[in-house]
């Protein structure tokens, strides 16, 4: 018996194979555009997945607390001076002082991100040398050298030099020798970056000595983090204190919000294409009709024309998820997901090329399926209960 | 007796404005092994007739006996399950499906009992060869001719070895000679044992010397001259 209806549900299964291919034309048309749509929803999910996995990997070397001066609710730039206030603060390692900003090449029309740092200051582990694709971080005395990230490497059309120059805010010119250059695995925070010492970026951006933008406090046991937060808010009640965590929570509530964005306007046309399932379902052409009749009176019942209503949308779904789902690895992969960069990076002028690795889990893959296979079933087998109970007598003539 | 129906009636959308008496108090008897010619002009209520002996749904009022089963006693379901295995149906024009296989539209009835490909492929090529259209097997139907196409609807009402053959107009769209043919496949068949019953109002079929009895429908009632 149970031998039976396998052999039964194979035949139900190789009819609507069939019945697929003899109306290939509107299979394949419907296939394409479900394919489209789930493409778009899994590269979302993949790129959100891939960007949030790469700033977890990227803000390892960012510093455990980040100072900065606020006044009026504006930041501005914090006095040398705190250091010695930080000093009398149990756990913290070290303090670096650190001027970051952001300078607008009138020339190239692009924006780069600067940071000046004594680098040989920054303690073992956090240090950059390691997100180095070549070359080496200047030394402590060396003066002028700097280095940069993938983008400002194109931007300034180097190709083989290692000086360029950049301008001060009275538009006299400072010149750097580049010594070397960030890795493109960590393009998502050095794409746009310029590296130097402190004593560079205070020329470059004409900051007063004794001022800097930020202090950067690392802590011995990174389990005090937000003990030693609270403490240096205490000890410095107009400084905001930001911690690496909370940095990190920043980058995937800013990448869940535009992905979540994105994927509302995506689950519009998901809507969209269900309705649409859901109309063609309901509605039968004279043909199908006279075939629904005619197969019930050769003894087919209204379960097995719903079967193949069944398989056919099991199979239509099931292939436009596995063509949608490999199309989106293929474009976030291999095309950096080109299509959806403007909206998931739009914070930089000069946007990184990213690699990334999409992380395929299966939760996601259930959501996908969850948002997509389940509301065309539906959309396609309950309607086709309607159609299916077309009256066998109806073959029969008049 | 293969089919006794006793007092059939059959009402349409009873009850409602639209209801339409079909069929009114029909008894008939059919034995096995005969052949029996239903005529009557159109509208005259032969297809409704053939549909209660076909399984298709249950007489309104009346008993109907088909192979045995009482058919007002039968869910919907069952109807069909008995109608798979009783009745061979030849629709007017034939009612192939012109996209699929001479083969598939042959096999069309044993997909649902679960029949095994091999067995069908088995089953359909014996009778493919008895009725002359094995060379015809991978055509799509509606690429054949008229006399191939009366065939494998013929193929198809046999696929399941069942007792009884309905055929509904089954020589409305034939010229003379295909008309002739079919008949003579009916006859054949009858030799067989199997149950013929046709619905027609073509002399060709009803006076035809196979035919044991001809039934008159005249709006809804049987007839007698």
């Amino acid at each position: 018996m149970a031998q039976r209806n396998l052999e039964k549900q194979l035949n139900i299964l190789d009819y609507a194979l069939s019945s697929l291919w003899r109306r290939r034309l509107k299979s394949l048309s419907l296939l394409l555009v479900f394919a489209a749509v789930i493409f778009l929803l899994a590269s979302f999910q993949m790129v959100t997945q891939a960007l949030t996995d790469k700033a977890r990997q990227v803000l390892v070397y960012t510093p455990e607390i980040t100072l900065q001066k606020m006044s009026v609710g504006r930041q501005e730039a914090i006095p040398l001076a705190y250091r010695e206030q930080l000093a009398g603060i149990f756990g913290i390692r070290r303090v670096v002082p650190r001027i970051w900003g952001y300078y607008f090449d009138e020339v190239r029309l692009a924006n780069y991100t600067v940071m000046g740092m004594e680098l040989g200051e920054m303690p073992e582990g956090a240090r950059l040398d390691t997100t180095l694709s070549g070359g080496a971080m200047p030394g402590t005395d060396e003066r002028g050298r700097v280095v940069i990230g993938q983008s400002i490497k194109k931007a300034l059309a180097l190709e083989g030099r290692t000086t360029f120059s950049l301008f001060r805010p009275d538009l006299s010119l400072t010149s750097f020798e580049v010594s070397g250059e960030f890795s493109p695995d960590t393009d998502i925070m050095t794409n746009d970056l310029i590296v130097m010492g402190l004593a560079e970026a205070r020329d470059l951006f004409a900051i007063p000595a004794g001022l800097v933008t930020d202090l950067c406090v690392y802590v011995a046991n990174p389990t005090e983090i937000e003990t030693i937060a609270k403490k240096i808010s205490a000890t410095l009640p107009s400084v905001r204190v930001l911690t690496r965590p909370q940095i990190q929570k920043t980058y995937q509530v800013v990448f869940g919000w535009r992905s979540g964005f994105g994927s509302i306007c995506l689950l519009t046309a998901l809507a969209a294409f269900v309705i649409l399932a859901w109309d063609k379902a309901s509605g039968l052409s004279p043909e199908e009709r006279r075939e629904i009749a005619i197969l019930k009176v050769l003894g087919w019942e209204t379960s097995d024309i719903l079967a193949v209503r069944f398989w056919e949308s099991v199979l239509v779904s099931g292939l436009a998820c596995l063509a949608g789902m490999t199309a989106a690895y293929i474009h976030v992969v291999y095309f950096a997901a080109a299509l959806f960069r403007p909206v998931l990076m739009g914070w930089s002028v000069l946007r990184p090329e990213l690699h990334l690795a999409p992380r395929i889990e299966v939760g996601n893959i259930l959501l996908i399926l969850a948002f997509t296979v389940l509301p065309y079933l539906a959309a396609t087998v309950i309607p086709a209960w309607r159609s299916a109970t077309v009256p066998a007598d109806s073959a029969l003539g008049g | 007796m293969l089919i006794e129906l006793s007092g059939v009636s059959k009402i349409y959308n009873q009850g409602k404005a639209n209801e339409v008496k079909a069929l009114a108090d029909i008894d008939l008897e059919v034995e096995q092994g005969s052949m029996v010619c239903l005529k009557g002009p159109s509208g005259s209520g032969k297809s409704t007739l053939l549909a209660i002996i076909g399984c298709i749904f249950p007489p309104t009022s009346g008993r109907a006996a088909i192979a045995g089963r009482q058919l007002a006693r039968l869910p919907d379901r069952f109807l069909t399950l008995h109608r798979r295995e009783t009745i061979g149906f030849i629709f007017q024009r034939f009612n192939i499906l012109p996209e699929l296989t001479v083969l598939d539209n042959i096999t069309l009835p044993l997909l649902p009992l679960g029949v095994p490909p091999r067995e069908r492929r088995q089953r359909a090529e014996e009778l493919m060869e008895r009725f002359a259209i094995s060379h015809r097997a991978q055509f799509p139907a509606g690429q054949i001719s008229g006399g191939e196409l009366q065939r494998v609807a013929i193929a198809r009402a046999l696929i399941n070895s069942q007792p009884i053959i309905l055929a509904d107009e089954p020589t409305a769209h034939l010229d003379t000679v295909l008309s002739q043919e079919f008949m003579e496949i009916m006859q054949q068949l009858k030799t067989t044992g199997k149950t013929i019953v046709i619905a027609s109002h073509d002399p060709l079929a009803f006076e035809h010397p196979a035919i044991d009895r001809i039934v008159i429908i005249k709006d809804g009632s049987i007839h007698v001259p």
